[in-house]
């Protein structure tokens, strides 16, 4: 903490607080549990959902505690009979024109306002349905958001986000009172690269991702802690995924996962949106030009290559892999007296990259890459060298080649056919470190459980190297 | 008896009231001629010593409002604001300072921007005030090509533009954070409370915002003297204000009164008594904020504030609404909650919905589809949109049931007791 | 469809500019003259709002429609403003109304089929004192009878709807 904390007494127990912020994320932070809409950690306090009273003594009236200033010694009251009734009547009002229709709602099992009425017992509606405003149900906003104008309950947190954070200003509240609605300029919709993240933070089921969208029900979902691959930026992601009967284990969605230093509690849509790449078009058998080969065949066929072969070697590396993937093909280099290069030039996409979290370098590990000392340009190539290619972009341009990818090759770029295919499974599927272009370090779990036997890299090169031989751990150690 | 005492209404009645030539003739712009007689400090010292309180509603003590605008702010530059929204039910005084003495006002926009050191300032007029912006609009031409107005009014170092800024049909625009956020080009949300004594701001700027009697008293105290306004009023509520009568009265109208005069007087005075002399049976008595006094409470009341307090309503506005006997409580309640109901703004959920549900009970009484649950459920609504809001409007709504509700229950009752499903 | 400003519509806003501490302020007084050159704000107008203030075009739309004088959709070439608050309907506003309602034939919030006269109700007209009153357009008639109402409004028929 950078300023001297306070004490003051919440429910009767002294507590020491920060006394530059507001009481409301201070009592949050101390694990207080207290009902609010319209304030969000990244939002701030707006004031307007008067859900976060609490009772201060020496205030005749409860106060929002978003928008109390911390005074040292205050008493604070959370709980009790009249501030828990300001709160239901507060909530009660909240729900007349609210459909209260859970059973049906995508946000249910992670909607404020749902577990909020659960706690203050208002389960049965008390207003007759036929008093309810009706409004739209079902608007597309555009970048896979929509939404439900009966559902909200008009916090803003949207209609901020659009303003504070990536400041395009696309959403609005229009009308006024109780005629009040989220909404773009008709014919318009959201256009930012960061839209979906509305999504999360809508307190209810007003604003749910397309994209998601009775997919599956949240309480089903387990949930991993990750980092995005989409670029350099490295975004710390939570991967919801399930596993049902006969089916694969199968990835739903990438969520925000909080980083201060990295992305807040931000992603961009492409990002989030990635999670489909880690399980589409994945490539599941071995091949030698166009004929299919079993695993173990592939394997022999490649070490009678690499070691009967006189042809010197590369090994081109996809910047994406763990830092303790790349730290293995360095000891796979040695080992065969192969140059490594990992060429960032091909991840550079200048389209891509913004002023705020999207970076025009999109290898998720190009800073790991240079800090292993790994080569970066690429060399010039050509069959006079046999290429191992390990998933990277432009690995594909020399026939004497033998490929390691995750997925199957883009029948629509032109490609030369590799002497031989192996796959390796999708980082989804392994775990290991990033380092993102700040230098700031992450671990990846590995997310899903094994779908089909699709060996990793770390696997897939176990086979090459001396069993006794610990290089590739030093290798890892002195990588990290 | 009722002594016709008039400061701010003083030209209202000559012919062509609102032309530079006939307010001069009457003695607008002394104040300003004579101004190197004045310092900023001294007119400051002279609103404060009159004991002056807004007459925009609130009763607020202008002079340590005014002092909130002294201090440097690093320099930034400091603006007037004058409240011209003038659209609570029952008031309609500003509007004919507007219309008749528009010069009288100007006088003293240029009185307090030179207190101040402000040098731009801005009238907010209600966008319905169409016709009457014009006769402002006309006024303000006039001093400008007079030099009144401009870059050194009336030959003195001193620079005031002033503009006039249209509203568009927002009640809520009247309450002063939300005039700045509109006059700031947004909706018109109100903000949250500072947590300290400060003034408003514009842009970032400290800012003054007065309602235009406030305004338009200020040359008056700054020429004759703080003593002389306080010769008027009580001691707590010192001068006069521009009432107004409408409804079930003979003479409806605005009538400037001292503080302190007899409610019961007033209405017999200047309205001329209850139309087709018929009985009082309740007055709301400062603007449809107000809870409603019942006539035995009328015939106590005094119009200053602490009267007024003491009968558990409020002065507001000064604008009396005069009910006889032939009216529907149940019905004058839904009249007002109707309007309440549109003209929340629609920011926080207690009013926003909170005006909504009361609407439809209302309504549902009125259809006879009511119950007595009915009655509480107002009262509980009430209770929860009671101090618990961004803005005062929501509480405001909340007395103004409550006291309906409480006082006239036997008319709601009569409702809910004959048919609907008690 | 595209909007223009007028050209004195334009200078009278760059003047106004000078007078406030943001261009942004210019959002109202400049929507008034969007409405005042096309009779109710098109989407045209109001994104040429947005560019004038540096609001974007959703916040001024939202600016828009929280005001009740603003129209989003084209308005009779009358609007009949009906005061239905307190002080008018204690003087007889319902009476008005009515009359209003069978001599046009339409209910309120509906335009007469010649597109005359459209029909709506207001909260208080801040003249209380002159109940029951109604604003037409920008004008404000007081102290209405349904007699009264009826010289207005043939009064109004003659001049075909020219302003
Ligand atoms: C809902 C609401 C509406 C208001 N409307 C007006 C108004 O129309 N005119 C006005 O002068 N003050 C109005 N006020 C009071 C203003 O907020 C403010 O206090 C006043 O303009 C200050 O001027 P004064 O101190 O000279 O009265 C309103 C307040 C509220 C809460
Ligand atoms: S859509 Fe969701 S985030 Fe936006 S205002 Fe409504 S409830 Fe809040
Ligand atoms: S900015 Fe980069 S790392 Fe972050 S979510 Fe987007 S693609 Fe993924
Ligand atoms: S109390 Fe009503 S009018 Fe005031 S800010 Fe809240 S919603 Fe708006
Ligand atoms: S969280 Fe405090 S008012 Fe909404
Ligand atoms: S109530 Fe109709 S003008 Fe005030």
């Amino acid at each position: 903490m950078s300023t001297q904390s306070v004490t003051i007494t919440v429910d009767g127990t002294p507590i020491e607080v920060n006394p530059d912020r507001m009481l409301l994320p201070e009592l949050l932070d101390k694990g207080f549990s207290i009902p609010h809409f319209c304030y969000q950690e990244s939002l701030g306090s707006d004031g307007n959902c008067r859900m976060c009273m609490v009772e201060i003594a020496g205030k005749k009236r409860p106060q929002i505690s978003c928008d109390t200033p911390i005074v040292a010694g205050m008493e604070v009251r959370t709980r009790g009979e009249s501030i828990e009734k300001v709160r239901r009547d507060i909530l009660e009002l909240e729900l007349i024109n609210h459909p209260v229709d859970c059973p049906i709602c995508d946000q249910a099992g992670e909607c404020s306002l749902q577990d909020y009425y659960m706690e203050y017992g208002l389960y049965q509606g008390k207003v007759d349905k036929k008093e309810k405003h009706h409004f739209d149900k079902h608007i597309d906003l555009g970048a896979n958001v929509l939404h439900d104008q009966e559902r909200c309950v008009l916090c803003q947190r949207c209609v901020r986000f659009c303003r504070d954070v990536t400041h395009t200003d696309e959403l609005c509240v229009a009308g006024r009172g109780d005629h009040s609605y989220i909404t773009t300029i008709p014919g318009e919709t959201l256009h930012n690269a960061y839209a979906m993240n509305v999504t999360d933070l809508c307190p209810v089921g007003a604003l749910t991702s397309k994209d998601f969208r009775f997919q599956q029900r949240v309480w089903f979902l387990a949930t991993s802690p990750s980092v995005c691959h989409g670029c350099a930026k490295g975004c710390a992601i939570d991967i919801d995924h399930a596993k049902s009967k006969y089916h694969d284990d199968t990835i739903y969605r990438f969520r925000p996962r909080k980083n201060p230093e990295i992305n807040g509690e931000f992603i961009c849509d492409a990002g989030r949106l990635s999670y489909k790449e880690t399980q589409t078009y994945l490539l599941r058998t071995c091949l030698a030009k166009e004929e299919i080969l079993a695993d173990a065949e592939a394997l022999d066929r490649m070490k009678a290559i690499l070691t009967e072969d006189e042809y010197p070697i590369v090994v081109l590396a996809d910047a994406n892999l763990y830092t303790e993937e790349l730290a293995a093909l360095q000891a796979f280099a040695r080992t065969f007296h192969a140059q490594l290069y990992a060429p960032l030039e091909a991840y550079h996409d200048p389209a891509f990259g913004d002023d705020w979290l999207k970076s025009s370098q999109r290898a998720a590990n190009a800073e790991g890459v240079k800090r292993l000392g790994i080569a970066t340009e690429m060399p010039t190539l050509n069959d006079n060298t046999l290429v191992i290619n390990v998933n990277h972009p432009d690995g594909h341009r020399t026939a004497n080649r033998i490929d390691l990818l995750t997925h199957r090759p883009d029948e629509n770029t032109e490609r030369v056919p590799a002497r031989l295919t192996l796959p390796i499974a999708p980082w989804v599927r392994s775990s290991g470190h990033l380092i993102n272009e700040d230098g700031i370090e992450q671990y990846c779990e590995q997310v899903l459980r094994r779908n089909d036997p699709t060996p990793t890299l770390l696997e897939r090169l176990a086979h090459f190297l001396d069993k006794g031989d610990d290089t590739i751990l030093d290798n890892m150690e002195t990588a990290l | 008896m009722i002594k016709d005492i008039r400061i701010v209404s003083r030209r209202f009645n000559l012919p062509q009231s609102h032309t530079l030539e006939v307010a001069r003739q009457h003695g607008a712009y002394r104040s300003i001629e004579t101004l190197t007689e004045r310092t900023p400090e001294g007119i400051i010292a002279a609103v404060e010593a009159s004991g002056l309180r807004g007459k925009g509603g609130g009763g607020a003590p202008t002079g340590a409002k005014w002092r909130l605008m002294e201090g440097e702010f690093d320099g930034r530059p400091k603006y007037v604001v004058v409240n011209a929204d003038e659209s609570e039910p029952g008031t309609f005084k500003d509007g004919h300072i507007l219309s008749k003495d528009p010069h009288l006002l100007i006088e003293g926009i240029l009185l307090t921007c030179y207190a101040l050191g402000a040098h731009d300032a801005y009238i907010y007029i209600r966008g319905e005030y169409y016709e009457r912006q014009q006769i402002l609009q006309h006024a303000i031409d006039e001093a400008y090509e007079a030099g009144i107005l401009g870059q050194s009014i009336m030959g003195h170092d001193y620079r005031v533009d002033l503009t006039v800024h249209r509203g568009a049909g927002a009640y809520i625009c009247g309450e002063k954070s939300a005039l700045l956020e509109s006059m700031e080009g947004k909706r018109g949300h109100p903000r949250l409370k500072p947590h300290q004594k400060e003034p408003e701001w514009y842009f970032g700027n400290p800012t003054l915002i007065n309602n235009v009697e406030t305004i338009a008293t200020v040359p008056f105290i700054v020429t004759e003297g703080a003593d002389a306004y306080r010769q008027y009023g009580t001691e707590r509520s010192p001068g006069t204000l521009l009432f107004a009568l409408s409804g079930h009265v003979n003479r409806p109208g605005v009538y400037e009164a001292p503080f302190g005069t007899s409610l019961m007087e007033y209405i017999e005075h200047y309205g001329g008594g209850i139309r087709n002399g018929g009985t009082l049976k309740a007055v709301i008595p400062g603007g449809a904020s107000t809870p409603v006094l019942t006539a035995d409470e009328a015939a106590q009341a005094r119009l200053d504030y602490e009267s007024m307090q003491g009968l558990g309503s409020a002065l507001g506005t000064g604008g009396m609404i005069v009910m006889d006997e032939s009216v529907d409580m149940v019905e004058a309640l839904k009249n007002l909650m109707a309007f309440y109901h549109h003209e929340s703004c629609g920011q926080c959920t207690p009013c926003r919905e909170g005006t909504g549900w009361v609407d439809a009970i209302l309504a549902r009484i009125l259809a006879r589809e009511g119950n007595r649950d009915d009655l509480k459920k107002l009262l509980d609504i009430s209770e929860t949109m009671n101090g618990k809001t961004v803005c005062v409007f929501a509480p405001a709504a909340s007395s103004v049931i409550d006291a309906m509700v409480q006082k006239f229950e036997t008319e709601f009752l009569r409702y809910l007791d004959t048919g609907g499903a008690a | 469809m595209s909007f223009t400003w007028t050209s004195a519509h334009r200078a009278e806003l760059d003047a106004l500019k000078e007078r406030y501490p943001s261009p942004k302020a210019l959002v109202l007084p400049a929507l008034w003259k969007v409405q005042e050159q096309e009779g109710f704000l098109s989407l045209e107008g109001i994104e040429a709002v947005a560019e004038l203030t540096g609001y974007s075009k959703a916040e001024v739309y939202g600016v828009a429609t929280f005001y009740t004088m603003f129209h989003l959709q084209p308005q009779g070439t009358y609007t009949l403003q009906v005061c239905k608050t307190l002080s008018c309907a204690l003087n007889g506003q319902g009476t008005i109304l009515d009359h209003l309602k069978e001599r046009l034939g339409i209910e309120v919030g509906e335009t007469t089929p010649d597109g005359q006269f459209t029909l709506t109700q207001v909260e208080c007209l801040g003249s209380c004192g002159t109940a029951p009153v109604m604003q037409v357009n920008d004008t404000l008639h007081e102290h209405l009878t349904p007699e009264s109402v009826d010289t207005l409004l043939d009064t109004l028929s003659d001049k075909g709807g020219s302003l």
